[in-house]
Order: structure tokens, then C-alpha cells, then sequence
């Protein structure tokens, strides 16, 4: 396989430089190469105009290339002295980087795996700036963070650049490609396809050239909110009264109609985890009802939940997928719930219905062989379209877009559109705010696990839901 | 400010968080003394010759345990430290015949640098192949086996009392046998521990990718962990001799030696997975599981059933364990 072709990429000395491209286009494959992880079959890697050879990532370091992966490069069962001691780095530079981001209360004798993941990214970036890199790679480091995070992050970068140092900045957020970037390479199929700065470059010039001619008119599109809801007057397809779990959800009620797509946004941690748990019959509640399909709903266990027609697709795809296992097998699971008789399956009847959900989402079948070499995007297709192979009254959807490129992205709001006509319900969370007007009817905001917002898709703008997601609801409401 | 908070605070681990970190062993040590003081209440003059005895006849699975310890915490396990310490057994007992103690200490040196290098080139062998761990070490195992029985065809050979002696310690000198299992751990494992190598053996069994961006060498920390593996797969072959005064090369010996090391550490506190644990907790587990079978036959019961009650101790144990971690994960 071959994931990268050939790129020629030239960071100067003090610039932020942007990297995107769609899923699959080789990004994360090149910021391997980068760090050491993976050697290149050809071409050379200079640094400060002299040609190195990065044989690991400790010598990568060393030679001042320090990237920051979105899964934090950090062994869980040591402490955060241990990790730090591993890559070498002096507690006292790492001390001064942490109080610079502003994280408070870090314990270095603390195991990395107990802490919350949005913080340990920022200590891996604490970590890697210690080293005093000269190129920082930061590789989707915004995704999923909370944006009270992102925006030290964003703080982070400047000073570098003022230092003189150069930063790598991979992101499928645009916006903040665009904000915080100078210029920008988008990668398309393992080449670089263009460079602009990014003071000539509109957001839609970048997504044309990420996607090629293809689909590129379909997505810059604006596509506002001028479609109709469909939801349905009569018996909900969920609702759920005043539900509690300790004080990670706080009272929560909410009533999702036939044919309706709903959004809940927030920042990491407010209780959106335990609440999707709860639904999926992953957890107990410490209080409150559950209505599903007009009856109450006591799941000791998802398939209780499942059963009734609620059923979820987690944020994390590697807990939903079988990854070794083919994407007929993924698609077709969800539909054998039970031991069905004792009877054999219906092999005829599984590839129609396995050809029609692979048709339906576009899934991308050349790698089909085993789920886990499938790309990011086509892995959310998988996990989607198992319960559309398995039947499902309400999709319970965690952040379903996230590190999914822009293409894709929209696939999976047209997807979710088509199943709320088809009066199928949808419950979406989600972290990234612009994705709320352009998949949902309605948004709900969690903010310490009570709902402290309601809004309207049509007034569902990043700033309103900002300011709810921070906790600014009054404002919110009196305005 | 926020850099003085985060100054301060960023000092070294609270009483609370060692107190978590170390809780299985602390648990595991109490359990022991529990058993040992219902022992001591059976046995009339309980006493330095029953510590003697304790002490001498785990030496060899307690070194064990600890060699276990060390490949599983670095994320491996290693199905040959029975045949490793039958081998050393064997090889030991046939050189050491009619040696006097300096003789005897000769053939110790050389039979644990068989064992230290056997180990080194087992971690190369599954770093390199990428063959799993349990393939390579189940192999090595027959082919160990299977040398011993060259080496010492039927049960024989001997050592030098002297070396008894020093191993052992004899009548109710039961500090010798003490001293033998602390040097391995205060000469080898704490410095290692406490060095850069030590940290990435457990950073390896915690996450290989996360330590491999960490800049760890999956073949060093491998090949050192399984050469301390197999030094003290050694030390145990040794302690055989010393206390069977021979050698024997019968299977059977390798498969329960192998098992029961495995069971040691799972009740000491070394997680199968890999990264967690010490080498402390599996020893007071081999000791206690030593126990079990003593009290049972002071109860009056069959001592066959001490095997059962074994089985189920660590069953619950662990059980236990498991439940309680949830609870915690579960509590804010």
C-alpha cells in the first residue's frame, strides 16, 4: 500500500505552516516520517538545510523535530515523572511550560492514565516544548479539546513562532487553519497539491483543492439551514425525565420527536460521556426514566437498549468495529443480536443487505478485507451502517465526525437528513459547534451535566453555542 | 499565580497516590503475615527453624516469580523459567559434584551467565521475529527441557554442603536464605528500577506505542529484561540444587514451576497486561501460597485439598481485586 507518493514540503524558520488534506491523503503518514516512526522508501529530510536521517523518534527529537500526537505519547501506568524521565526531559523546563499553558494542580507522581486525555495532550505539548524544538508538529492536537485548551494551544504557537521556532499544524478545522497559519500545504492521494498563504486563500479555495474537482462545488456550497425538520407530532421516539448519575448528569430531560435530528454539544467532561453511556444501557442511572418507543426502558445491559431500537455508535471506532474481522462481517453483526434459532445464516440475504448499507454510505471497499486497515472516515461508515443492516429506532451518535475529513463529514449529515425523512430519530454529540446547524434540527448544551441551553439550528451560531457550552446561559436567554 | 501553583504541586507523589500505587503488595504482605501468625498458632515452638524452612524451600519459586515479574511487567511472559531453573538444576548439580564451596561457586558463576545469555537471546529472538512471547518461550521450553535431559539423563549429581550452607543456611539459621533472595533485588532490580532502562521496561508493558514515540529501544529493554529473566530463572536452578542436594531433569518439575510462577505473580500484583506490579508482591504471594497447604494439614485436612484451597485463594484475590478497582474507578 502505498500512502504517501511524493511531497515536497519547505517549512521556513518562525512559520506556523498549515497541513490538510482529506482522510487517507497521506497526513498522518508524513508527520510519521517526520518524527521517526516510519523511514521513507526515497526522498530527504532536511533540517536547517543539513540532510538528516531519522532513525527513531528519540533521534528525531534530538535532531529538533517534536511532534504531538492526538493520542498523547505518554505510557499510562507511569507517572508523569517516569514519562518524562523516559524521553529525557528536564522536569524543571517542563515545569515552567506546564505553568506557561496554564494547567494548575499537575502532579508529576501522578499514573498518566488516570488523568483526563484533553490534559495529557496538553502535557505532551508541555513536554515536547521543553525540548526547545526548532520544528513542532502538531498533529490534530485541537480535536476533541476542550476550546478553553485549543485556544492555549493557539497561544502556544505564537510564542513559538515569536521565538523563531517553526510549527507543522495538521487540522481539519479550517478555521483554525486559517487563523492561526501562515500558509498552508493541502495534500491530496500523498501529494502536495498547493501551497497558498494564508492571507490569499478562502476556506472554500481549500477544500476545493483538498478534494479535488469532484465534490468540491457540493461543499463549499453554503448550506444553511434552509431545509425543513421532519420531525413528527405524536409519540416520541425518546424521551428520558429528569435522569441523574451522581453529579456527572444533573436532571437531565429531554424529548427527542420521530424524525428528528438532535444535537448536544459541550465541553469535555460536562457529563456527555456518562449520559451516552446511560442511554446505551452501558451504565446505570442514579435517578430518572427513560421512555423509549412510548415504553419505559430499564436496560441492565445494551442489549436491552438495543432491543428497544436505541443503539450507539461510540466515539471511539475501535470499540465499536471487530477490527480484524471483514466490513461484511462489521455490517452484518448488529443484525445477530441472538442466537437466532439454531438455524444457519442467511448468507444470500446478508450480502444484499451488507451491498445495500455499503452502497448507501459510499464505504470505500478496497481495503475491505479487515476493518482496521480502512481509513478513519470509512470506519465511521462501518459503525454506522451496522444499524442500518441491524435496525434502530434512535441513533445514539458520539461525536461521529471527529478526525473524518470535510467530504465525509457531509456524507454523514445528508445520511443522518435521509434517516430523520425516513422518521428515524437522531442523537448526536458533538464537540465541533459549526457541525450543530448543518446536521440538526435542534441543539441541546451540557454544561456540568445539566442542560443549560436550547437552541433552534437557525440560531445555533459557534458564538451562542460558546457562550452556553462556557456556562453563559443567562446571557443567552435574555437576549 | 498560575506557574507558583503549578510549581508547587508539581513536586513528587502524595502519601495518597503512593498508598494507591502500593496497595496490592501492602495487601498481599498482610495476607501473609495473617497465615504465618495461624501457622505459628498451630505449631507448637513455632519458631527460627520453621522461618528456616519457609524461607529454604520457597528460594527457588520465589526467584521464580521474580523472573516472571520481570517479563510480564515489560508486556511479555515467559512460558520457560521451569525448564530454565530444571536446566541450571542439572547443570549445576552435575559440575558441582564433589566440588568444596569455592569449587561450587565456580560452576554457580558460569551456570548463571548460561542462564543470563540464554535469557538475552530469547528477547532478541522474539524482538527481532516478532514471533509472541508465549510462541518463542513455550518452544524454548521443550528445547531446555530437552538439554537438561542430555546433561543429566536420571536424577543425580550433587553440590557442596558449604554451598548448601551459604544458600540455605542450616538448622535455624534462616538469615542466609533471606540474604540470598535480597541480593538479586537490591544488586539487580533496584538500581534497574530506578534507571532510565527500568522505566522503559514498564513503559513497554504499559503501551509499546506510547513508548516507542517516547524514544524507548523495544530490542534493548527487551533483551535486558529477559537476561534478568534468565539470571534469575538461574538463581532458582541454583537454590534447586542447594536444597535437593542433586539435580533432576523430569518435566514435570519445569510445568509446575512454570504454573505456580504465573499464579505468584498474578497474586502479587503484576498485572498480565503488562506495566504494573513489583517484584515484592509476588514474593510474599509464593510464600503465602507455601503456607496454605502447611495450615490446611495442621486443620487435619488432606494436604491434596491445599492445592484446591490454592486454586481458589487466587481466584478470589483476584476477584477481589478486580471488584475493588472498578469501585474505584467508578467513585469520583
Amino acid at each position: 500500500m502505498v500512502a504517501l507518493r511524493s511531497v515536497d514540503l519547505a517549512v521556513e524558520r518562525g512559520e506556523v505552516h498549515g497541513l490538510v488534506g482529506a482522510n487517507g491523503a497521506g497526513k498522518s503518514t508524513l508527520v510519521k516520517i517526520l518524527s521517526g516512526v516510519l523511514s521513507p522508501d526515497a526522498g530527504v529530510v532536511e533540517v536547517a538545510g543539513r540532510a538528516v536521517r531519522l532513525r527513531s523518534p528519540a533521534h528525531a527529537r534530538a535532531s529538533g523535530l517534536a511532534p504531538v500526537f492526538q493520542d498523547p505519547a505518554f505510557a499510562p501506568d507511569l507517572t508523569v515523572a517516569e514519562n518524562l524521565r523516559l524521553t529525557g526531559t528536564d522536569q524543571g523546563a517542563f515545569r515552567r511550560r506546564v505553568g506557561e499553558l496554564g494547567l494548575d494542580g499537575v502532579r508529576l507522581g501522578e499514573a498518566a492514565g488516570s488523568l483526563p486525555l484533553p490534559l495529557l495532550r496538553m502535557l505532551d505539548l508541555a513536554r515536547v516544548l521543553a525540548h526547545e524544538p526548532s520544528l513542532l508538529l502538531l498533529d490534530e492536537i485541537t480535536a476533541a479539546l476542550p476550546a478553553d485548551y485549543a485556544d492555549r494551544v493557539f497561544e502556544a504557537i505564537r510564542q513559538a513562532r515569536e521565538q523563531g521556532r517553526s510549527v507543522l499544524f495538521i487540522s481539519h478545522r479550517l478555521l483554525e487553519v486559517q487563523e492561526i497559519c501562515d500558509r498552508v500545504t493541502v495534500l491530496r492521494d500523498g501529494r502536495n497539491v498547493d501551497t497558498y498563504p494564508t492571507s490569499e486563500s478562502k476556506e472554500q479555495r481549500i477544500v476545493a483543492s483538498m478534494l479535488g474537482e469532484r465534490a468540491a462545488l457540493a461543499v463549499t456550497e453554503p448550506r444553511k439551514v434552509a431545509r425543513t425538520s421532519h420531525a413528527q407530532p405524536g409519540e416520541p421516539a425518546l424521551q428520558v425525565r429528569g435522569l441523574s448519575d451522581g453529579h456527572r448528569v444533573k436532571d437531565v430531560s429531554l424529548t427527542l420527536a420521530r424524525g428528528e435530528v438532535l444535537g448536544i454539544t459541550g465541553l469535555e467532561g460536562q457529563g456527555q460521556d456518562e449520559l451516552f453511556a446511560i442511554l446505551a444501557g452501558d451504565r446505570r442511572a442514579s435517578g430518572g426514566e427513560i421512555v423509549a418507543d412510548g415504553r419505559r426502558l430499564t436496560a441492565r445491559h445494551p442489549h436491552d437498549a438495543i432491543r428497544r431500537g436505541l443503539t450507539l455508535v461510540p466515539s471511539d471506532r475501535w470499540q465499536a468495529l471487530l477490527p480484524q474481522r471483514s466490513v461484511r462481517e462489521n455490517l452484518a453483526v448488529a443484525q445477530y443480536t441472538a442466537p437466532a434459532g439454531w438455524g444457519l445464516i442467511n448468507l444470500d440475504r446478508e450480502r444484499r443487505q451488507v451491498a445495500e448499507a455499503i452502497d448507501r454510505l459510499s464505504i470505500d471497499t478496497r481495503a475491505q478485507a479487515q476493518a482496521r486497515r480502512l481509513s478513519g472516515g470509512n470506519q465511521q461508515k462501518v459503525a454506522i451502517g451496522r444499524w442500518l443492516v441491524g435496525g434502530f429506532t434512535t441513533l445514539l451518535c458520539f461525536d461521529p465526525t471527529r478526525g473524518i475529513d470535510v467530504g465525509t463529514k457531509h456524507q454523514i449529515y445528508d445520511l443522518f437528513r435521509e434517516l430523520a425523512a425516513a422518521g428515524r430519530s437522531v442523537l448526536m454529540f458533538t464537540s465541533e459547534l459549526r457541525e450543530v446547524p448543518l446536521a440538526c434540527d435542534r441543539v441541546l448544551v451540557l454544561y456540568d451535566g445539566r442542560i443549560v441551553a436550547e437552541l433552534a439550528a437557525a440560531d445555533a451560531d459557534e458564538a451562542a453555542l460558546l457562550g452556553a457550552a462556557h456556562g453563559l446561559a443567562e446571557a443567552l436567554t435574555e437576549s | 499565580m498560575a506557574t507558583a501553583t503549578a510549581t508547587t504541586r508539581a513536586l513528587g507523589p502524595t502519601a495518597g497516590q503512593l498508598a494507591r500505587r502500593h496497595a496490592w503488595t501492602g495487601a498481599v504482605v498482610a495476607f501473609f503475615f495473617l497465615l504465618l501468625a495461624w501457622n505459628a498458632s498451630q505449631t507448637r515452638n513455632f519458631g527460627a527453624f520453621e522461618i528456616q524452612t519457609l524461607l529454604a524451600s520457597t528460594l527457588p519459586l520465589a526467584y521464580l516469580a521474580m523472573a516472571q515479574s520481570v517479563v510480564v511487567i515489560g508486556g511479555g511472559i515467559d512460558l520457560s523459567v521451569g525448564a530454565m531453573l530444571v536446566l541450571v538444576n542439572c547443570l549445576s548439580a552435575r559440575y558441582m559434584e564433589g566440588t568444596d564451596l569455592r569449587g561450587s561457586l565456580l560452576v554457580a558463576a558460569g551456570c548463571l551467565a548460561v542462564s543470563t545469555a540464554l535469557g538475552a537471546f530469547m528477547g532478541l529472538v522474539i524482538t527481532v521475529s516478532r514471533v509472541p512471547d508465549i510462541i518463542v518461550t513455550l518452544a524454548a521450553s521443550f528445547v531446555l527441557g530437552g538439554v537438561a535431559l542430555f546433561i543429566l539423563p536420571t536424577p543425580g549429581g550433587g553440590t557442596s554442603t558449604g554451598f548448601q550452607a551459604l544458600v540455605l543456611g542450616s538448622g535455624s539459621a534462616w538469615w542466609p536464605a533471606l540474604l540470598c533472595l535480597l541480593a538479586p533485588l537490591l544488586l539487580v532490580w533496584a538500581p534497574l528500577r530506578r534507571s532510565r532502562t527500568g522505566i522503559a521496561v514498564y513503559a513497554l508493558g504499559s503501551d509499546r506505542n506510547a513508548a516507542f514515540l517516547s524514544g524507548v529501544d523495544p530490542l534493548r529493554t527487551r533483551v535486558v529484561a529477559y537476561a534478568v529473566d534468565g539470571l534469575l530463572c538461574g538463581l532458582a536452578g541454583l537454590a534447586t540444587t542447594a536444597f535437593t542436594a542433586g539435580g533432576s531433569p523430569q518435566s514435570t518439575i519445569a510445568m509446575n514451576a512454570t504454573l505456580n510462577s504465573v499464579a505468584a505473580i498474578v497474586l502479587g500484583g503484576v498485572a498480565l497486561s503488562g506495566g504494573v506490579g513489583g517484584l515484592i508482591g509476588p514474593v510474599f504471594a509464593v510464600w503465602s501460597l507455601y503456607l496454605i497447604p502447611n495450615i490446611m494439614l495442621g486443620l487435619g485436612v488432606d494436604p491434596s485439598y491445599g492445592e484446591v484451597v490454592k486454586g481458589v485463594v487466587v481466584v478470589l484475590v483476584v476477584l477481589a481485586g478486580g471488584l475493588l478497582r472498578a469501585r474505584r474507578e467508578r467513585a469520583p
